[in-house]
């Protein structure tokens, strides 16, 4: 301590535990409402539910995992999108390096559209630029996930987990059409 | 913290009282440790700027000179990742943890197990490092099969986790000792704090050591056919994110223990720095799925327990946040600072020693808020893989991390050596540009991810239209400026750190840069019959180390058990 200066201009144990009292309630409160946030984003269904259980009826395809030295077996054979005989849509995307096939991924306007994505060789990443659909593409799993496109338009498809020498080179496109793709 | 010991039997006290040789001894060791950690840094560093003009729109791999070094970006990063993140963190925290406990505690280790670490330590680094300058494991940071690397390369990286063990181990037996020869005694608080760290990173090690020796080692040699690339991915994250705990905690042990010191004041509280640590090491490891929101094929039910868990450790992060602050208050208003706000200019801003670690914690705080965002599952698919996630940990480890260490030598290089430190001003200049630099890579990089710039691509080299398509000019005007600034800080720095290495030893460095303990405004006490209830609760590490590997099992078990029982097996490819 300085001399000369009076030793109440100094942080004493009583005031600092009563603040420190305060601080800890309120980092608790904040994890709380965190907590809370993340939850109501659960439970409205606005939290991105990546499985592989949507994939369960798709031929090759078990606890959401397929082989991927035998894709030509599953609808993965031939990569895009199709209408199920109930009305619904599938898209079927495979990544490998490096390439997204389709090349042009269309998809319906308005409508959900279940999309599944797997990977022939190493892992990569699949985010479509300006929305919140991002994810990892795994050989041997199959990402599953619906979403309706709203608007009509073209958007990037970009690879963005490592996966070789020409991985900065892995974009393609998605379009969203009105109408039968 | 040290004051005189209590009364002990002749015989506990006749061994474990470390003579002048034993402290030299040591000293070099610890030397060697922290030398070979800002060589590894160096080179590390220098690389950077090359990553930073890639984000700039300009790629520098493609010249001439830098062809003949380096096979491609990829390499340059992988290089980059590996030097600065596993090799300069690895080495400086051994060395620092293994010096500062001994120190505190008083006693002495077996030194000559302690140099058979270091060896190993350097041996798995140089094993390690013949693939990546060759390019047989342009695997990046984080490795992840199928990509496959050179066996050479998975066998040094062990080595060198191994190594770390071999130091944590040491260290947890001579405080096990110490505890034995010090009944009823409780635990000095640096020491207790390195204690801490060194069980949280044998329980958080437990799933790369797992994925390295019995997935990646037998699969790359070929005893093996297939790997399956989530389960490997999981085990790596086990580890992977509670290693950025392990790089950080030393650091918060430098802004505890030693800060308030260079500054003038006292540590707050030492029980409340005790829980902060014990917080650490139950919560730190148990997280790890939040680096895994986008895989499929794991139970949202598991990814959102660890998310919530992973929130919690915003909690000792902030009583640290609170704690570091009101020391320095402490100390500003001894200085003669006044006002709510106006004794902040009365810290000493012009001593690198202290502006480093105050530096790299202003750093932390931005650091930390970002990474509320990349743990929150709802955020996450907006940020994940983009440039925002290198924005963020430049903050975190590249500057709370590393920033610190950097300070610190400014201390522990005299102190260990004896030798002055050459320039303050140029030592200032590097810590502060340093700083600035991070913060604009930071923010440039934070808004080419939000805007969706990946992250670890060569985007400058990309032939298609998407990233002109994006409005990324300014962002990416600073990423690139901010590479030079770093480059600039970078050369004062190891100019500095060098001058200072290669400079002649001018005086008994134990009398004239002591180590600068703090004292406590609230301190632990000496015995445990007399302290309170928050000391006593913190201080039996070794039952709260079970509770922490509990934990971990619980969190981790049913994941891991369900992809080792639905494994897909799929074979490797070398593609770069």
């Amino acid at each position: 301590m300085r001399a000369g200066r009076p030793a109440l201009a100094r942080l004493d144990h009583h005031t600092l535990e009563r603040y420190e009292t305060i601080w800890l309630g309120l980092s608790v409160i904040m994890v709380v409402l965190l907590f809370v946030a993340v939850l109501a984003s659960f439970v409205s269904g606005t939290y991105p539910s990546l499985t592989g259980e949507s994939g369960h009826h798709v031929a090759g395809v078990r606890n959401g995992r397929v082989d991927p030295r035998l894709l030509g077996a599953t609808p993965f054979a031939t990569p895009g999108t199709r209408q199920n005989a109930d009305g619904t849509y599938e898209a079927f995307v495979v990544a490998r390096a490096f390439q997204f096939e389709p090349a042009v991924l269309k998809v319906p306007a308005g409508q959900p559209v279940t999309i599944h994505v797997t990977s022939a060789d190493v892992m990569h990443g699949l985010m479509i630029v300006g929305t919140n659909i991002n994810t990892t593409v795994i050989p041997g799993q199959v990402s599953s996930f619906t979403t309706t496109f709203r608007r009509e338009g073209t958007l990037d498809v970009i690879c963005n987990e490592y996966c070789g020498s020409g991985h900065h080179g892995m974009i393609s496109r998605l379009t969203v059409e009105v109408g039968p793709p | 913290m040290t004051t005189a010991p209590l009364p002990l039997p002749d015989s506990a006290r006749a061994a474990s009282l470390p003579d002048a040789a034993f402290l030299a001894r040591l000293k070099t060791l610890t030397q060697y440790y922290v030398v070979t950690a800002f060589l590894a840094l160096l080179v590390g560093v220098l690389i950077g700027p090359l990553q930073a003009l890639n984000y700039g729109g300009v790629n520098v791999y493609d010249t001439p000179i830098l062809r003949a070094l380096l096979k491609s970006y990829y390499q340059g990063l992988s290089l980059h990742g590996v030097l600065n993140a596993l090799v300069f963190t690895q080495f400086f925290i051994s060395g620092w943890l293994l010096y500062l406990p001994t120190r505190d505690l008083k006693v002495t280790i077996n030194l000559r197990f302690a140099w058979l670490s270091y060896l190993m330590m350097t041996a798995g680094l140089l094993i390690a490092a013949v693939p990546l300058l060759l390019n047989q494991a342009t695997l990046l940071y984080t490795f992840y099969p199928p990509m496959q690397g050179s066996p050479v390369f998975y066998i040094g990286a062990a080595i060198m986790v191994a190594a770390s063990l071999l130091v944590a181990g040491q260290v947890i037996a001579a405080w096990v000792g110490w505890k034995r020869a010090h009944p009823g005694r409780v635990t000095p608080l640096v020491a207790f704090m390195s204690v801490a760290t060194w069980m949280m990173w044998t329980v958080a090690s437990l799933g790369l050591v797992g994925e390295v020796v019995f997935v990646l080692i037998p699969w790359s040699l070929g005893w093996v056919g297939g790997v399956d690339p989530l389960l490997s991915k999981t085990l790596f994250w086990w580890t992977g994110h509670a290693i950025v705990y392990f790089w950080v905690l030393p650091a918060y042990i430098s802004w505890y223990a030693f800060l308030p010191h260079h500054a003038g004041g006292r540590i707050v509280s030492e029980p409340l720095v005790r829980l902060t640590f014990v917080l650490f090491l139950l919560n730190s490891t148990p997280v790890g799925l939040h680096h895994q929101y986008a895989d499929p094929n794991i139970s949202t039910t598991w990814k959102f327990i660890h998310m919530f868990l992973t929130f919690l450790i915003a909690v000792p992060s902030l009583l640290t946040a609170f704690s570091v602050a009101a020391s320095l208050e402490d100390a500003a208003r001894a200085r003669g600072g006044r006002g709510l706000v106006g004794w902040i200019g009365h810290l000493p801003w012009g001593q690198p020693v202290f502006s480093a670690s105050v530096l790299a914690m202003v750093s932390f705080i931005v650091g930390g808020a970002g990474g509320i965002v990349n743990a929150s599952a709802a955020f996450a698919p907006v940020v994940h893989n983009t440039a925002w996630i290198p924005g963020h940990f430049h903050i975190t480890v590249g500057t709370a991390t590393t920033l610190t260490f950097m300070g610190t030598a400014f201390w522990l290089i005299p102190h260990l050596t004896g030798k002055r430190l050459p320039s303050v001003r140029l030592a200032s200049a590097s810590v502060w540009t340093w700083f600035i630099g991070m913060m604009v890579f930071a923010l440039g990089m934070h808004w080419q991810g939000l805007l969706g710039v990946p992250r670890r691509a060569l985007v400058s080299a990309t032939t298609q239209d998407v990233y002109r398509e994006m409005p990324i000019r300014v962002p990416a005007l600073l990423t690139a400026i901010s590479g030079m600034i770093l480059l600039v800080s970078a050369l004062l720095f190891f100019y500095v750190l060098f001058r200072m290495l290669l400079s002649r030893r001018v005086d008994d460095s134990e009398a004239t840069t002591p180590i600068p303990y703090s004292e406590a405004i609230s301190s632990a006490g000496e015995t445990l019959a007399g302290a309170s209830a928050l000391v006593r609760l913190t201080e039996p590490l070794l039952a709260l180390w079970g509770v922490a590997l509990l934990l971990v099992l619980l969190m981790y078990g049913p994941v891991v058990a369900r992809l080792l029982a639905e494994a897909q097996l799929v074979p490797g490819w070398r593609l770069y």
